[in-house]
């Protein structure tokens, strides 16, 4: 059974179609990469999965649990983290509280027993930061854990963006275009991360321009066209797919 | 760190900036940079301030002192609950002096026409600023920005009309009067000094409940929520939800301030409960610097004071108080504090260099 | 009383419209309209229609003044210290008032006499068809400053895309400056239209902006006939109010108005140009 399934989702705006009755599966502990040229509906795509926007009509499942019209924090809830296309760390924090703000599901207590830091809220809090250090170091990102998030450069940024994510442990993870902006040394390093997650069991879902990139770590990958799923396969398959040629071809070359 | 330097050849210097320097280097000190996670923990420096505040009621004597310091109390309880929700998770509120009639209208309506005794009546004075902010919270705080500023000011808008109209309840536009000092288990609290303690203990007790909540995982959503909503509820941050558990604390901040208040003047009327506290209780949280702890109390302080030097100007307190205002909002926007460190540091620098060129001349 | 909460709620909207700032002073200049008028009439005795021109463009001064000695040093502050900001002008605009014109409420003359004139069976005093007929002059002329000329475009230009507008050579900062008069003139027309009808005193202005404020939301926050419609539907609704609840809470009706309409629709009736946007 697949993790995440989609059901014939359309979602128009003012009249455009932004997505035409778009099904595909996500099988749980697999790579999945999702390709298409610019205004193609892939970031639409995103939001209606993470909840940010809701679909016209069609359905999404989630551990067999219709998810459609759940707010987004729900969806988090039930183990969906996300990173953002233009990367949304919070620049009024550290580095390290973006991390340990991305365990809130995962930290229980009240606002009382929160402001009279009873004794267990002491050993938790404890612990999560000794875990987003953890994931700090993993990212190599230790170095700079009280800067100010809003001070790391850019790539520095989208790792953090990575790491928050992670640190939900999250069983399904979107990644929407993590290597625009970045430097290629920055990309390999992303790949790295990414291909070892499938060993911690997590599902990855990429948005990307990176052809490249997406190519090398998906096991899978689902070419969108003008809101149409036009091909869905294997890496190699996609890319001797002539249809997919085409539609790159008749709009411009937006893969590398 | 001594801002009296030698005398000579910075003179000229100095007189533009010693008359801020010197009386806000303490407030310098008191508003740290409040990004640092570490900095967040409790540290020895807090137990300096509360000594100092303890002891200053010791060392000046003066019943005016005590009395100003009260209402500085009662305005930091106000500007620490509305901290959490503006300066932490940068919503606006302006109806915020509501919620402290609401507790100071409880009060005076139990302990005057039921008989309760005022630690009751502190409790139901909380309770109800509480539910009250419960039931206009779910509505209100969908809207951002200016609209949410505009609802929360009708709001209390509303309420002032309510207090005028409800003649039979509220005493209409005279307010309710001989409200007994607060009191519990027969100790009673009459003279200021004693006041003085029991403000400060109440004001001691919330902030460290503050400060508890603003460096666990709540504060952290807080700023999550500040920064970006979209953000905050992809990690699983129930973003309305916490906007509203926040209200209501700082409704219930505003309520138990409002109880004592009630106390403490022995009267409630509508005049108290305007745009004429909403301005100052803001002002408090913006100037002691928006997501700080510490910023709200020494905005209390500061801005209590200047209240009651301008009270001895009469009709010219209310254009000078709000000229100063404009121009602390125009020079120090991100606060006194943040700014100041910064000034500060550059005048160290500026000193010591000048130091060394005129020992190299001499 | 419509057709003022629809003037106050169009000067709301020109200021709003060229730099997105909300002028909660804007009650302001309407007092000061009134009360200037009033001391010009009384205190240096002019005739009527020269002191409402001088307290008109007295007040257009001091909504200059106010751009340029405070609004412009924080034009790039946040809302909360802008709002701020206004609030505390408004202090100081209504304390000083109180300060120099003294603290008694004023009423101006009527501009006519107050023979009671008969329009199909209605009665109305001559006063309220000057509001009227003024408003609708005064509406005309904002309508044709605002779409007709380029001025008007420019405004709305550099409020809706600010970088368009400074690419095409319009200094935004000019435009906020003039909104800033507009909505001043605006605000002193019609605090000397209603003068005499209602009372006015140093402290009436801050209640006054706050119901155009939410007259402008009610019709449709940015627009307008946004801010007119609402302004008259406001204006309509208290009066029939008070047919149903006592009048000492006729001040309360707007309010509950506000957050109905906030909560509902906060697009206002005829819908908003800005309510999508995030800032909003």
């Amino acid at each position: 059974m697949s993790l995440l399934s989609i059901e014939q989702l359309t979602k128009e705006y003012d009249g455009i179609r932004a997505l035409d009755r778009v099904s595909l599966k996500v099988e749980g502990g697999s790579i999945k990469g999702l390709i298409g040229p610019n205004g193609a509906g892939k970031s639409t795509l995103f939001h209606l999965i993470s909840g940010v926007e809701k679909p016209d009509s069609g359905k999404i499942l989630f551990k067999k649990r219709d998810i459609t019209n759940m707010e987004s924090h729900e969806r988090s809830a039930l183990g969906i983290g996300r990173t953002f296309q233009t990367v949304q760390v919070w620049g009024n924090m550290t580095v390290v509280e973006n991390v340990m703000a991305g365990m809130h599901r995962r930290l229980k207590g009240s606002l009382f027993s929160y402001g009279l830091w009873l004794p267990w809220i002491r050993t938790s809090e404890k612990e999560a930061l000794k875990e987003a250090k953890e994931i700090l170091n993993s990212l190599g990102l230790l170095g700079k854990w009280e800067s100010t998030a809003s001070q790391l450069p850019y790539g520095k940024q989208k790792l953090l963006e990575l790491g928050r994510a992670l640190a939900m442990k999250p069983q399904l993870l979107l990644l929407d275009e993590p290597a625009s902006g970045l430097t290629l040394s920055e990309i390999e390093q992303l790949s790295e991360r990414i291909s070892e997650m499938r060993q911690k069991g997590v599902t990855v879902f990429i948005v990307e321009h990176h052809m490249g990139m997406v190519m090398e770590v998906a096991d899978e990958i689902a070419v969108l066209h003008n809101g149409e799923l036009i091909a869905e396969g294997k890496p190699e398959n996609v890319r001797r797919n002539s249809v997919v040629m085409e539609a790159y071809l008749t709009r411009g070359s937006a893969g590398k | 760190m001594s801002s009296q330097p030698a005398k000579g050849a910075q003179k000229e210097f100095r007189k533009r900036d010693l008359f801020y320097l010197v009386p806000l280097w303490v407030l310098s000190l008191i508003a740290p940079d409040p990004y640092l996670y570490h900095k967040k923990e409790f540290k020895r420096k807090d137990l300096y301030y509360l000594g100092a505040i303890g002891l200053a009621p010791l060392t000046w004597s003066d019943p005016h002192f005590h009395h100003v310091m009260v209402l500085a109390g009662i305005y930091a309880i106000l500007a620490l609950g509305l901290s959490l929700f503006m300066g932490y998770a940068g919503q606006i509120s302006l109806g915020h002096a509501a919620f402290f009639g609401i507790g100071a209208y409880t009060t005076a309506i139990l302990t005057t026409r039921h008989g309760f005794s005022p630690f009751v009546a502190l409790w139901a004075s909380v309770l109800s600023a509480s539910a009250v902010a419960y039931l206009i919270g779910r509505p209100i705080l969908k809207l951002k920005g200016y609209f949410l500023a505009l609802a929360t000011l009708g709001f209390g808008e509303i309420f002032l009309v309510m207090v005028r109209e409800s003649t039979d309840l509220t005493g209409g536009v005279i307010g309710i009067f001989g409200i007994p000092w607060f009191s519990v288990a027969g100790f009673s609290f009459d003279t200021y000094l004693k006041q003085y303690y029991l403000i400060w203990g109440v004001v001691a007790g919330l902030f460290i409940f503050s400060k508890n909540l603003v460096r666990s995982k709540l504060g952290r959503a807080l700023l999550a929520v500040a920064a970006s909503e979209d953000a905050a509820s992809s990690v699983g941050i129930n973003v309305p939800r916490i906007k509203l558990e926040i209200f209501v604390l700082g409704a219930a901040f505003a309520g138990l301030a409002g109880s004592l208040f009630a106390c403490i003047m022995s009267t409630a009327n509508p005049e108290t409960f305007g745009l004429g506290v909403t301005v100052p209780i803001v002002m408090m949280v913006i100037l002691g610097g928006m997501g700080t702890i510490y910023g709200p109390v020494a905005g209390a302080i500061l801005l209590t004071w200047l209240m009651d030097i301008l009270s001895r100007y009469q009709e010219y307190s209310l254009p000078i108080y709000s000229i100063i205002l404009i121009l602390l909002l125009i020079f120090f926007p991100d606060g006194i504090g943040t700014r100041l460190n910064v000034r500060i540091l550059y005048l160290i620098g500026y000193w010591a260099k000048k130091r060394k060129r005129d020992e190299g001349k001499l | 009383m419509g057709a003022i909460y629809a003037l106050v709620a169009l000067g709301f909207v020109t200021i709003s419209r060229a730099s997105q700032i909300i002028n909660f002073a804007q009650g302001e200049f309407v007092m000061l309209g009134g009360v200037a008028t009033f001391f010009l009439l009384n205190g240096v005795r002019l005739p009527y229609p020269l002191a409402a021109l001088i307290a008109v463009m007295i007040v257009v001064l001091v909504g200059f003044a106010m751009y340029l000695s405070v609004l412009y040093p924080l034009r790039k502050a946040s809302i909360l210290i802008l709002i701020m900001a206004t609030l505390g002008i408004s202090i100081f605009l209504s304390s000083t008032s109180g300060l120099i014109f003294g603290t008694l409420p004023k009423a101006l003359p009527p501009f006519t006499d107050e023979q009671p004139l008969m329009f199909w069976g209605i009665s109305m005093l001559p006063q309220s068809v000057w509001v009227l007929v003024s408003t609708l002059v005064l509406l005309t002329f904002l309508y044709l400053l605002s779409h007709r000329t380029l001025l008007g475009k420019a405004m709305e230009a550099s409020s809706t895309d600010p970088l368009g507008a400074d690419l095409l050579g319009i200094s935004r900062s000019l435009m906020v400056f003039l909104a800033f008069g507009v909505s001043a003139g605006v605000g002193a027309f019609a605090g000397i239209l209603i003068t005499p009808i209602f009372f006015t005193s140093y402290n009436s202005g801050t209640l006054l902006g706050l119901k155009g404020f939410i007259a402008a939301v009610l019709g449709g926050w940015g627009k307008n006939s946004g801010a007119i419609l609402g302004g008259f539907v406001l204006g309509i609704v208290e009066s029939l109010s008070l047919a149903f609840i006592p009048s000492g809470y006729k001040d309360a009706v707007a309010f509950v108005i506000l957050l109905l309409i906030l909560y509902f629709r906060p697009k206002g009736i005829l819908g908003s140009p800005f309510i999508d946007s995030r800032r909003w």
